[in-house]
């Protein structure tokens, strides 16, 4: 048995992803029309096995790389963007903690995983977003262990979850956050534990509140989770959380990038499906002709090729920047500039999502922005690219700080 | 003013803690078919320190510096005090400009389990030498 997934597994892999795209793709539109979770889809995922892709073999999963998982969410996506932007939280802290954990929790966490259980990560919070270090507190208990209390605003997938990652700063036993920065920084944590919860979102110490309400994504069901003396035993301590993260978050921004490289998918598709069969008949405007078929109409014919072309770019952007990541050629770029690098392919395809989506409507015409229309609907589901981290302004930030830095420490 | 008086001082302590961790039979059977040698430049004051793991020798001075290296630390000597004793985040450093690491990723990875037991050495080191006043709490 090899270690990681081969083309063969992947093949059967990737079948079951199309048999799940096509259904997602007939449940989405219920959902988002409703702005609710897409509650069957919890049952479907898990038959599917998918969930297990990325978990390694020797913890029973299916040994899935980067590639391999994105690949799988891009045609998820292709189907429903919203609820497969929902499932992606399970493919980013799956991927995330298996490079994080101990051997003990790999088997013990990673083995629940590859068994169906489903896991999530709320980390931010309202005032700074993923930025900002954790306000939400782990209060060391006497017996050992932490409870936390404080709040988080982005717990997608939290309706189908079974295992909660989360981050909060270790206090003094009184509560009291560190005063010093520093001290602050070393203390804020990564954790992992159970999540249950009854049909009303109330658990131990734990509940969610369904506050989710934006322009789009709505089948994610990104709630807030409110901690309230939520008990975390130390043997769900993964690491100090910064350090940690900044090593594998390849796995939020290659999969998040994978969303919206399946939108693209889909918005090519539907918008070949209209422009290639639209007819105008006689027309006296910007173009004046007695019979007007669409597709022979010069910019549109530029602009499925423009859209094919964007599409063509972000995957090989997408596919590539997984490979280097995964065979080690990000070693050969500066430090400092991994994880905006690795991020460069997620902004990029955000800004061709974001693209695609608006010049989709523009020669579809004015049909495309009526509520209903799978125009509007991934013109809103593609905006979401704007925020997740790194965004474009970010990315640039961290490379042109890092470029102008001058040669001298900063002591 | 800097922790350590001079140069000398810095090879005295951090260097010795270097020396005896890379003839280490555990370091030994980590290191030894690997690529990892660390030049670790410090300043106020200015030291180069070249820890050849898999050559299992340490180089100070001019030396150091102008050795071959596969991975390049940079910081102040107060910092590398702290850090040697595993009390500077490095993430956060790094972030500051603090502290500056240069080389392939993978190879500098490779130094990370190898740090608790540098500190270990380093301490051991200060506190034979009585020098409390460089141990930090």
């Amino acid at each position: 048995m090899t270690d990681t997934i081969t083309e063969g597994e992947f093949d059967k892999v990737f079948a079951k992803a199309e048999e799940l795209s096509e259904y997602f793709r007939e449940i989405g539109p219920k959902y988002d029309t409703e702005n609710t979770f897409a509650y069957p889809s919890i049952e479907a995922f898990k038959k599917s096995g998918l969930g297990a892709l990325p978990v390694p073999k020797q913890y029973g999963g299916l040994g899935g790389d980067l590639l391999a998982t994105s690949k799988v969410v891009s045609e998820l996506s292709k189907g429903d963007s919203a609820i497969t932007l929902a499932y992606n939280m399970h493919y980013i802290m799956v991927g995330m903690t298996m490079g994080l954990m101990s051997e003990t929790q790999n088997k013990y966490w990673l083995g629940r995983v590859a068994d169906g259980d489903i896991m999530f990560g709320p980390f931010s919070e309202q005032r700074a977003g993923f930025s900002g270090l954790a306000d939400m507190k782990a209060i060391p208990q006497e017996g050992g262990g932490w409870k936390l209390y404080g709040k988080k605003v982005w717990g997608t997938l939290c309706e189908a979850a079974d295992i909660i990652t989360t981050n909060a700063t270790i206090t003094d036993a009184d509560g009291n956050l560190p005063e010093n920065f520093e001290d602050r920084v070393n203390a804020e944590s990564f954790f992992i534990g159970e999540f249950k919860v009854d049909e009303n979102g109330q658990g131990d110490g734990i509940s969610i509140v369904k506050t989710w309400d934006a322009l789009g994504m709505h089948a994610t069901g990104t709630q807030t989770i409110v901690f309230d003396g939520y008990y975390v035993p130390e043997d769900g301590f993964i690491c100090e959380w910064r350090s940690g993260a900044f090593g594998v978050l390849e796995w939020a921004s290659l999969m998040f990038a994978s969303i919206y490289l399946g939108m693209q998918s889909r918005i090519l598709e539907e918008s070949r499906a209209v422009l290639s069969k639209k007819t105008l008949g006689a027309v006296f405007g910007a173009t004046v002709a007695a019979d007007v078929k669409v597709s022979g109409v010069g910019h549109i014919i530029d602009g499925i090729g423009d859209m094919a072309s964007r599409y063509e770019l972000s995957r090989r952007v997408l596919y590539r920047t997984c490979t280097e990541v995964t065979e080690g050629y990000d070693d050969n770029w500066p430090m400092e500039l991994r994880f905006p690098y690795i991020g460069l392919a997620k902004t990029f395809i955000a800004d061709n999502v974001m693209h695609m989506s608006r010049h989709a409507m523009s020669m579809v015409g004015g049909s495309s922005f009526k509520k209903g229309a799978i125009f509007e609907r991934l013109y809103r589901d593609s905006a979401a690219s704007m925020f997740q981290p790194l965004n474009a302004d970010q990315s640039r930030t961290f490379i042109g700080e890092h470029l102008l830095a001058p040669e001298e420490l900063a002591d | 003013m800097s922790t350590f008086k001079d140069a000398d001082e810095v090879y005295a302590y951090i260097g010795k803690a270097m020396e005896a961790c890379v003839t280490d039979p555990k370091f030994v059977e980590a290191t030894k078919d690997g690529s990892l040698v660390v030049l670790i430049t410090q300043t106020d004051p200015a030291a180069s320190i070249l820890v050849d793991f898999p050559g299992q020798k340490v180089l100070t001075g001019d030396a150091a510096a102008s050795a071959p290296s596969t991975v390049q630390l940079r910081m102040s000597s107060d910092n590398a005090n702290r850090f040697w004793q595993g009390k500077l985040n490095f993430t956060l450093a790094m972030a500051q400009r603090k502290v500056k690491l240069e080389g392939k990723r993978t190879t500098a990875l490779g130094l990370l389990p190898l740090t608790g037991p540098i500190f270990d050495a380093y301490k051991a080191i200060l506190a034979e030498a009585g020098r409390d006043d460089l141990l930090i709490d």
